[in-house]
């Protein structure tokens, strides 16, 4: 393997902004390494303000259907302006790992706007308390909908939510009985949704008639609600819905669970949650740093983070470049790289289908199980639309992140034309630093040699950079994170 | 169910209608609305913007306040006739209908029937062409008024096109815009713009020296957050598309304000020709709050869950008789006051 860039400090960072954000260009990474790593991290963990991204409203003026709460394109599209624009990457990475790990599906729900409701809450507690972000997830529309708790009802309950905060949001299976799974539930019922009886006829008809779709919220009818005693992992008392999720909330397998979670997405592929009660950790010793950090922070997911990502074993080289990017890491991670978005425009539509392409269809995971990442991202079709996707962004010398790279070529290059070999580890430093294989990067040297020499000065030049940049971010190594 | 919803204030105008239903592929009704043209016998022209995720649903409607449909014409598309984001909607002395789009940066001109005419206008920030052209409005010489949103001016151009003049540059300034929307011209030749960035209404000469403005940004009654267009009544009363607060203002024609609607739609023909069709919806209304409560306090949030309420005005007319048109992009309709 051969390192191209120049100097650790901005390696590590940008190994943190991959992770804990969606990458950087250069200029963001030298500014963060003037910082430094741990100022780094405190900033992301608590960037300051609200953060910045292209206005709600001239996003709206333009695109009247992201009022339009049933389309899950749109919404998407909106998802993917807020990632490309922000300046506080974490609170949108966590809102994608909680959207991951909380999958909740326009496809049933037949409207996407809730969803977008459920981010706004996942930006909000997904850094804070784990109990909090229960009860929050607890009392979401979506969420309810999507594992049918609107029909959990006192005398008759539905296990679905009940079995699902169980299993797939918190402790994991094996951990708990199904009696576990129908005291839950009962402690769950009357959280429902108000105007049920219309919502669901109109989510059932899929019909935007008369006047569009109604958005939702939450309603507590203590009429429907289970009031009897309850014995839930071992104690009985008369318990609500926060009282369950205090008990789950305090179980060591909660603990190992989430910090798996956060193992699996921010430092290293994990098997497919499925295999967990078989398989043990990759790395138990950092899953027992993040369980003792779960505790020791009273449940804090940010305490977590900020644990993780100043651990050895996140900074340590043998990380970085670790997990395959999932398709909205290389589709939101791209665009930044290539400048982003300057206004509205209607191009953001194909960023979002291309993400569904890829096989992450923002706002319709698969099932309650969500995406499992890792090897599952790489198939036959999946590899051509990435490096299709990649390839279009940067070989758009019009783009203004492509304009920047050959700005920064100039002024390094000082009017001469740069070897080969030169061209080639400029653009490698620029684009990541990006490290490749020995054999990899001397078949891109010969490619730019075959090019001939390139004067920067040109538009000939120009197109000259954006081809070998079109052939840097289709390596195997781009598809790394 | 924590928060009081504000309503509508108390005040002169009162509801009296709603039309409208989501056709988001045609036929009777809108999709995604977002202005509004009057006929001098009192035809509707409405825009539904739609999106490219509903091909058939963008186009123009042709109404009237007695709930008939006359039809539609264009279609979404860069060619001739086509529009794509079709913004403003004006007509002239002869009825002919102008129409601005924001995506080809074209004005696409209509015979009364819908025909295509013609169609002119070119992207830049060059005198004559234009960067996101939006409201549209003619004066008594059926000279043409275009705000020039990202150009941040007004441009006027003759009926067939050919740039005359333009005033305006970006900024908060006297004279000065930051993305203005909707326009209109009063009874007495004066021009309003809906200034939507600096949260005001301006009000100029048609040679475009300023001669008032009014509005501040935030929540209250007398402040505006966005708004989306103006209209002013032949007694000189101001009505606004309040967008960012999701309400129609009226303004006395100081700027004082006079009332604020929320938005009071109920369920009229074209939807409950389309209930009685359906038993079901029908039935599960007779418990529907269309008016609930909400625990939200973002009026974007609020309109989103209330059926009734406003959810994105961004279209404001008055007819001669002084009938209040206020067109709801989110909400495909338009609801009705009358003054009592």
């Amino acid at each position: 393997m051969v390192t191209t860039q120049t100097g650790s400090d901005l390696a590590g960072i940008a190994h943190l902004l991959r992770r804990a954000g969606f990458g950087a260009t250069r200029d963001e990474l030298e500014a963060y390494t003037a910082k430094g790593y741990d100022a780094t991290v405190q900033e992301l963990l608590h960037p300051s303000g609200e953060p910045n991204y292209l206005p709600d409203d001239i996003l709206r003026r333009y695109h009247h259907d992201f009022q339009d709460i049933r389309s899950s394109v749109s919404s998407a599209s909106y998802w993917i302006y807020r990632m490309v624009s922000t300046d506080a990457p974490l609170v949108e990475k966590v809102a994608l790992f909680w959207h991951r790990v909380f999958a909740t599906a326009a496809n049933k729900l037949i409207q996407a706007k809730p969803i977008l409701s459920q981010l706004d809450m996942l930006r909000e507690h997904g850094m804070g308390s784990f109990r909090e972000l229960l009860i929050q997830l607890s009392k979401d529309p979506a969420m309810i909908l999507w594992l049918d708790n609107q029909d959990n009802h006192n005398g008759a309950i539905n296990e679905n939510y009940g079995r699902e905060i169980l299993e797939l949001f918190s402790m994991g299976a094996g951990n708990y009985s199904e009696e576990d799974i129908k005291e839950c539930s009962r402690a769950f019922t009357g959280w429902s949704i108000a105007n049920m009886d219309y919502m669901a006829i109109k989510m059932r008809n899929n019909t935007a008639r008369p006047y569009g779709y109604i958005d939702w919220q939450f309603e507590y009818k203590p009429e429907d609600h289970d009031n009897g005693e309850k014995t839930f992992l071992g104690e009985t008392g008369n318990f609500s819905g926060e009282d369950v999720i205090d008990i789950i909330c305090k179980q060591p397998a909660t603990a190992r669970f989430i910090s798996r979670l956060l193992y699996h997405s921010f430092v290293a592929d994990e098997p497919p949650v499925p295999q967990w009660p078989l398989q043990e950790a990759g790395n138990p010793e950092a899953i027992e740093i993040l369980m003792n950090s779960y505790f020791e922070s009273n449940y804090n997911i940010g305490a977590m983070l900020e644990t993780l990502f100043t651990s050895d074993f996140f900074k340590d080289e043998s990380a970085h470049f670790a997990r395959v990017k999932s398709p909205v890491e290389l589709v939101v991670g791209t665009l930044r790289q290539a400048g982003g978005f300057d206004g509205p425009t209607y191009d953001v539509y194909a960023s979002a289908a291309a993400c569904g392409y890829m096989g992450q269809a923002l706002l319709n995971p698969p099932s309650v199980e969500g995406w499992q990442g890792g090897d599952e991202w790489i198939n036959t079709g999946t590899v051509v639309e990435r490096v299709n996707y990649a390839s279009d962004m940067m070989g758009d010398v019009t783009n203004t992140g492509v304009q920047a790279i050959i700005a920064r070529l100039r002024r390094d290059n000082e009017g001469v034309s740069p070897a080969a070999e030169t061209l080639v580890d400029q653009c490698l430093n620029l684009v990541g630093p990006l490290p490749l294989p020995a054999d990899t990067r001397q078949g891109i040297v010969d490619f730019t040699t075959e090019q001939g020499a390139v004067d920067l000065a040109t538009p000939e030049g120009e197109a000259s950079v954006a081809a070998l940049l079109q052939v840097i971010v289709s390596t195997r190594e781009y598809q790394l994170v | 169910m924590t928060t009081d919803t504000p309503v509508t204030s108390s005040g002169q105008f009162q509801p009296s209608d709603t039309i409208g239903f989501c056709a988001d592929v045609g036929g009777r009704g809108f999709h995604l609305p977002n202005a509004m043209a009057i006929r001098d016998d009192g035809h509707l022209y409405v825009i539904s913007r739609s999106s490219q995720i509903h091909p058939k649903g963008t186009r123009i409607g042709i109404c009237d306040v007695d709930h008939e449909f006359y039809g539609e014409f264009s279609t979404r598309g860069s060619g001739a006739g086509e529009i794509i984001a079709p913004t403003g909607i004006a007509l002239d002395s002869k009825n002919q209908v102008y129409v601005t789009d924001e995506q080809t940066n074209r004005v696409t001109v209509f015979d009364t029937d819908g025909k295509y005419l013609s169609h002119w206008g070119e992207r830049g920030s060059e005198p004559g062409q234009v960067s996101g052209p939006a409201g549209l409005i003619f004066d008594g010489d059926d000279n043409l008024y275009v705000s020039d949103q990202w150009n941040h001016r007004i441009q006027k151009f003759s009926p067939d096109g050919n740039f005359i003049s333009s005033f305006g540059e970006a900024g908060t300034g006297a004279g000065q815009f930051d993305a203005p929307w909707g326009i209109t011209i009063d009874d007495t030749g004066h021009l309003f713009v809906a200034d939507w960035h600096n949260d005001r209404v301006s009000k100029f000469t048609l040679d475009g020296e300023p001669v008032m403005s009014f509005g501040e940004p935030g929540r209250e009654d007398h402040q505006l957050y966005r708004p989306a267009d103006v209209a002013v009544g032949s007694d000189g009363t101001i009505y606004v598309a309040d967008w960012g607060n999701q309400r129609a203002k009226i303004f006395d024609a100081d700027g004082n304000f006079q009332q604020s609607l929320r938005g009071d739609a109920v369920v009229t023909k074209w939807g409950v020709d389309y209930l009685n069709a359906n038993e079901d919806e029908l039935n599960a209304r007779t418990t529907f709050d269309p008016f609930v409560k909400v625990d939200a306090t973002d009026p974007w949030e609020e309109s989103a869950r209330v059926e009734g309420y406003f959810w994105n005005p961004t279209g404001i007319e008055v007819d001669k008789s002084g009938r209040l048109f206020v067109v709801e992009a989110g909400r495909h309709r338009f609801q009705v006051y009358d003054r009592a």
